[in-house]
């Protein structure tokens, strides 16, 4: 189900080179993507209705507060804000609550629909696909948890969960192949390890956090 | 969160139960309502920050620490209803231990160290010592049968340790940070040959461990933080 | 020497720095250390005790006159017993306001007027003492200060009693006189020279063991130190400053100990010995010997200990098996001291030492040190052989082939107190038979016999009356006694009696007034002078003036009889004289007593007879029928005796603590491993045997060698008094139960530890 979900926003694949990758590729967790990969994956769709849970607000205020929050590095685009905000419209995740005097698109409010509830907090129960860079996603999504009063640290829960579940299958796999298979596998697996440490020391500064971006 | 469905081998049977556990020392709540069931044949990791209480929940678990409040359960029998002999025994015969160091007996050879567990529950010695050879070997480390712990390396003491724990058959392998004071190639190797042990044997094993790659080696993983605990549900 | 400085500076702070192990480590080493200087302070102290007593007993000596001017005291002295407890007074007179005053007193007390002891006063206060106060009806006017006792629970008393005779032998007209040196018999000498050696030596063999506490830890800490590059010298200096660092501790707490203890010591009486607490001073020569000698033993033992780290400080931090230990220097100190004693054979032998008190002295050290020495080398070699057996077995078989020293060094202490033990007791068996060279016959507790002074017959008759009312007295007979003398050197006794006084004396086939016996005991030899009837012989009186000649009496025909068969007590032969037959025979007064036969069961008989002849004061004494006084030498041996046994006694205890301590250590140091053991579900009991086993296969070995070199120290010793070699199986067999007693006493005593040891907290890592 939340592989619909997810967007790859990975620029440049390196094609793999070795064999035995081939085997890894399968899962999903290419170990020859890293090089290359620089954009963070995430769901801009399901930040802004996370925003929204907050209350009605415009495109332009919805920009501003996203980056506030996630977008340091990287501000949205307006278009990028309204293409996203017209598919949620068109799925039935948002509607117009009121437009202002004057026309255009800056002028319409949008709220979040139940359904658009539902949407989010499906969003936030449903671990990423363990894969490189996550954290902006993971950050993004235990941000819009404490914002909107959820618990963050089960979003940090299900998502370790997913990363086990991925050592544990490439522990497997590493126990069965060759040498090579071993080695890819470990690369894979520190990797994987690495994030999972992340996700233990977010869980473990999480009141830190929320009183950082509640404040 | 509860557990959802399990991907252990044997699905039917809760054979270790703790439930609502309470655990304090001194002040300190060690553990504050943490639980975690095992069923026959899987390997469970317990994992979570330093002084979170894994250790604490693992010896609740054994039977070496009793706790303040709540139940622990082994085949229905609860165990702070058994004497300390009773309890003694139980751990003899139906637990394994291997912790991150230190516990093999410094005076015995390996051989003896694991002969020890079986001769406590009255095998005699040539018996007893012949089966901890046929461990030493399946844990390749046969050739340092007549050492003593002392001159064996980190890795070779931790095989033996595991050896120890499997000899009597155990239905349960308790394991605190057992790769712990190895490297990364001699711990996954203990790992392995751990985790292959048991599953031969149908063995259960808690595995108390913050290294994500040795938790890698589970079936499921229980989380404990500020002593509370939560079984994690794999995601399939 | 300022590097010297900062190497021992850095022991101290390495002995420190390990937090709250360092401190339980010190505190141990210094309980250790602490009991061990607090029983060489009381040792040492024991030369004061016995000079102090000496000098207040010879400033207690009275200096009589014949010819006294100005005022004088009389004094008679007296003695009774009370539930075996023995009463010593003096009843006095003083002719004046200027009459000596006895020390410890404030002044003469006058008639009616008593002083007692402070314990005396005590035992009359108390309910106990409820029986004995009947023969205390005077007036209390003060307690007897420390100038006039031996030891705080002396039994004394001064009483006024004004009818005391004006006799020109006793008048005193001054205290005090020369201390007399007492010469000791060469026999007493040495056993006085065995004690002290068989008792101190374990103590500073445990003051040594004590300094060598939690020895594997510190091992590896300072093959840490070497590894990282310091030189064996200064390793040994950081070591002896770690050791100086829990020789001064032990100074301390035993200093403590010691004054903390002499606080009390006035209360106590340890068997029947007991001191002033101004008496229980170290001299300052030993106490100066014991803070410089302490100190330096600890640094020794331990430097000499570290000799394997410092050569191979790798296989001490990796725990390898220690290199075999070798045997040819640990039998020096056996054979050096065996030779030393075999020089000395027979000079103790004689009525004078004709030896060497020092060589005598050093032999037997010698031979002591070299149990603890020779020791580890045959406890590694003895179990280095053993093998299998049960799990309890094997662990300790296995700790004690891998790490023997620990285990060898804690029985070492014991054995040395054992072959000590063994000797002494072999010594003070040859000794007695020596000494004591007759048997002390049992007294008869169903007779006592009451000598009076200065009583007619018929105030004896009186007296006899007044016994017979009393309860659970079942005969009063009364006797006199007459010697007589046949010849230049021929004595023999008479008693007059009647007939039924003589039935409790001898067998009599039938007895009419008039009649005369004469008992002996056993067969008469020929040799033994015997008396003729119609033989003249003079009778000898006490009262007879000097010079006047002595009156003459005629044996009268007598028959020979037997004494009872059941009777074992000791009987003087003699003339048994019914009173129709003693007509002309005269009589001293103070040669009356009475015979008084009594049940002894009803409990306090003999008080209630001493009671009964309370108003008589000094002119009544009673003895059990058949007591003896011993002789002198006969009470040296006994008090001798007395003062080592409970200087055994204090040593054993010693050993016990100390052997406490080391087998916490011992808990402390194996938290892990036995924490491991107990959590993988091995019984507690089958830790708690495995325990036992290794502290009782060292013992045994150390029991071994104990009564070997225990036994050849004996027959040396022996040797040198000139007596047949006997060993006393029987004391042997004693001590080394005791010793085996005190091992499973203090296994059970560390059963606890072990418990908290193999708590899930001992699981945690360090």
């Amino acid at each position: 189900m939340w592989r619909s979900n997810r967007q790859t926003s990975t620029i440049g694949y390196s094609p793999c080179p070795v064999g035995p990758a081939a085997l890894l590729r399968r899962s999903g967790y290419e170990p020859c993507v890293y090089p290359v990969c620089i954009v963070p994956g995430m769901s801009i769709g399901h930040t802004l209705l996370g925003l929204l849970e907050k209350g009605p607000r415009h495109g332009y205020d919805l920009k501003k507060a996203y980056d506030e929050r996630f977008g340091q590095d990287r501000p949205l685009h307006y278009g990028q804000v309204y293409t996203t905000l017209s598919r949620l419209l068109r799925n039935g995740l948002v509607e117009e609550a009121g437009v202002e005097a004057g026309d255009g698109p800056e002028r319409k409010r949008y709220a979040i629909t139940d359904a658009g509830v539902t949407d989010v907090e499906h969003w936030l129960a449903t671990p990423e696909k363990p894969e490189p860079y996550l954290q902006n996603t993971l950050y993004t999504k235990v941000v819009l948890a404490l914002l909107s009063g959820r618990r963050a640290d089960d979003v940090l829960d299900v998502q370790r969960a997913a990363h086990l579940t991925m050592m544990r299958d490439l522990t497997k796999r590493k126990a069965d192949g060759d040498l090579a298979d071993q080695l890819i596998c470990d690369h894979a697996l520190f990797h994987l390890e690495a994030d999972l440490r992340w996700l233990e020391l977010t869980a473990a500064r999480l009141g830190k956090l929320k009183t950082a971006v509640t404040k | 969160m509860t557990s959802g469905p399990m991907s252990g081998p044997d699905q039917t049977r809760v054979l270790l139960e703790a439930v609502d556990l309470h655990k304090s020392f001194g002040p300190t709540p060690a553990l504050d309502g943490a639980g975690l069931g095992v069923r026959a044949g899987e390997v469970v990791a317990v994992m979570g920050p330093s002084g979170s209480g894994k250790s604490t929940l693992l010896h609740c678990l054994a039977g070496i620490l009793t706790p303040d409040k709540g139940t622990v359960r082994y085949r229905d029998v609860e165990l702070s209803a058994m004497g300390d002999g009773a309890r003694s025994e139980l751990r003899r015969t139906d637990f394994g231990f291997v912790f991150q160091f230190g516990q093999l007996v410094p005076e015995l050879s390996c051989l003896e160290n694991v002969a020890l567990p079986l001769r406590l529950g009255s095998v005699k010695r040539k018996e007893a010592e012949s089966r901890a050879r046929e461990w030493l070997e399946r844990l390749e480390v046969a050739d340092v049968a007549d050492k003593r712990p002392g001159e064996t390396s980190g890795g070779q003491g931790q095989r033996v340790a595991v050896a120890r724990a499997l000899v009597t058959g155990p239905r349960v392998v308790f394991a605190d940070e057992p790769t712990g004071a190895l490297d990364s190639l001699n711990g996954e190797r203990v790992m392995q040959l751990l985790v292959t042990a048991a599953k031969e044997t149908n063995a259960a094993v808690v595995l108390v461990t913050h290294e994500p790659r040795v938790a890698a080696y589970s079936d499921r993983e229980v989380v404990v933080r500020d002593g509370k605990s939560r079984e994690m549900e794999p995601v399939t | 020497m300022r590097l010297w400085f900062s190497d021992l500076a850095l022991g101290v702070r390495l002995a420190l720095g390990g937090g709250r192990t360092s401190w339980v480590r010190l505190a141990l080493t210094g309980a250790g250390i602490g009991i061990g200087v607090a029983v060489l302070l009381a040792a040492s102290s024991a030369t004061t005790v016995l000079s102090e007593r000496a000098e207040r007993q010879a400033a207690a000596e009275p200096v009589l006159s014949e010819t006294p001017s100005g005022d004088v005291l009389y004094a008679m002295f007296w003695d009774s017993d009370y539930r075996g407890q023995s009463i010593v007074g003096r009843f006095v007179r003083g002719t004046g306001p200027d009459a000596p005053v006895p020390p410890g007193l404030s002044r003469v007390p006058g008639d009616g007027e008593v002083f007692l002891s402070p314990a005396l006063a005590e035992l009359l206060a108390s309910p106990e003492g409820g029986l004995l106060r009947e023969r205390f009806p005077q007036r209390v006017i003060g307690t007897i200060g420390q100038a006039g006792l031996n030891a705080p629970n002396d039994l004394v008393f001064y009483a006024g009693d004004a009818t005391l005779a004006e006799d020109g032998l006793n008048a005193i007209t001054s205290y005090g006189g020369q201390v007399s040196e007492r010469v000791l018999e060469p026999v007493l000498l040495l056993l006085i020279m065995v004690g002290s050696v068989a008792l101190l030596f374990p103590v500073l063999v445990f003051v040594g063991v004590s300094t060598r506490l939690a020895g594997a830890e510190r091992d590896r800490r300072l093959a840490a130190l070497r590894l990282v590059g310091a030189g064996a010298q200064r390793v040994r200096r950081i070591a002896a400053g770690e050791a100086l660092l829990g020789a001064s501790v032990g100074l301390v707490v035993g200093a403590a100990l010691f004054f903390g203890a002499r606080l009390f010591v006035e209360e106590i009486a340890l068997l029947g010995i007991s001191v002033f607490v101004s008496d229980l001073t170290p001299s300052l020569t030993s106490a100066v010997l014991i803070v410089v000698l302490v100190p330096v033993l600890a640094v020794v033992t331990s430097v000499v200990a570290m000799r394997r780290t410092v050569v191979e400080p790798l296989g001490v931090v990796r725990r390898t098996k220690p290199v075999r230990r070798v045997l040819w220097w640990r039998v020096v100190p056996i054979v050096l001291g065996a030779l030393a004693l075999l020089t000395q054979a027979g000079a103790f032998g004689g009525e004078q030492v004709q030896g060497s008190d020092k060589i005598v002295i050093g032999g037997i050290i010698l031979l002591l040190l070299g149990i603890p020495v020779l020791l580890p080398w045959v406890v590694e070699r003895s179990v280095g052989r053993l093998r299998g057996g049960a799990p309890s077995w094997q662990l300790a078989i296995r700790r004690l082939q891998l790490e023997s020293g620990t285990a060898a060094r804690v029985v070492g202490g014991v054995a040395v107190v054992l072959a000590g033990g063994i000797a002494l007791q072999s010594v003070m068996a040859s000794a007695e038979t020596r000494i004591v060279d007759r048997p002390t016959p049992e007294a008869d507790k169903g007779r006592i016999v009451v000598g009076l002074q200065d009583s007619s017959p018929q105030e004896a008759e009186q007296i006899a009356a007044l016994l017979a009312r009393t309860a659970g007295v079942r005969e009063v007979h009364p006797m006199r006694g007459v010697t007589l003398r046949a010849g230049d050197d021929e004595y023999h006794m008479a008693t007059v009696g009647t007939c039924d006084a003589f039935r409790t004396l001898a067998v009599l086939p039938n007895c009419q007034d008039g009649n005369v016996f004469y008992l002996a005991a056993g067969p008469r030899r020929s040799d033994d002078a015997k008396l003729e009837a119609g033989q003249q012989i003079s009778v000898l009186l006490n009262s007879a003036e000097e010079g006047q000649g002595h009156p003459q009496w005629t044996v009268p025909a007598f028959t020979d009889v037997p004494p009872p068969d059941d009777d074992t007590s000791l009987f003087r032969t003699g003339l048994l004289v019914t009173p129709a037959a003693a007509r002309d025979l005269p009589v001293d007064l103070d040669s009356s007593s009475v015979h008084v036969k009594v049940d002894p069961d009803r409990p306090d008989i003999a008080e209630h007879v001493r009671n009964a002849l309370a108003p008589l004061t000094w002119r009544a004494h009673t003895a059990y029928f058949g007591e003896v006084d011993v002789a002198d030498r006969v009470k040296e041996f006994q008090s001798i005796r007395q003062a080592l046994l409970a200087g055994s006694l204090i040593t054993l205890l010693l050993a016990g603590a100390s052997l406490l301590v080391l087998a916490l250590e011992q808990v402390r140091e194996r938290r892990r491993p036995l924490a491991v053991l107990a959590a993988s579900g091995v019984p507690r009991g089958a830790l708690g045997r495995s325990l036992l086993w290794q502290n009782a296969v060292p013992l045994l070995l150390a029991l071994v060698v104990a009564v070997g070199v225990g036994g050849g120290l004996a027959a040396l010793l022996l040797r040198i008094i000139s007596q047949p070699i006997v060993l006393d199986w029987a004391g042997i067999g004693v001590l080394s139960g005791a010793a085996a007693l005190m091992v499973v006493v203090v296994t059970l005593l560390s059963l606890p530890s072990l418990r908290r040891a193999t708590g899930a907290l001992g699981l945690r890592s360090e």
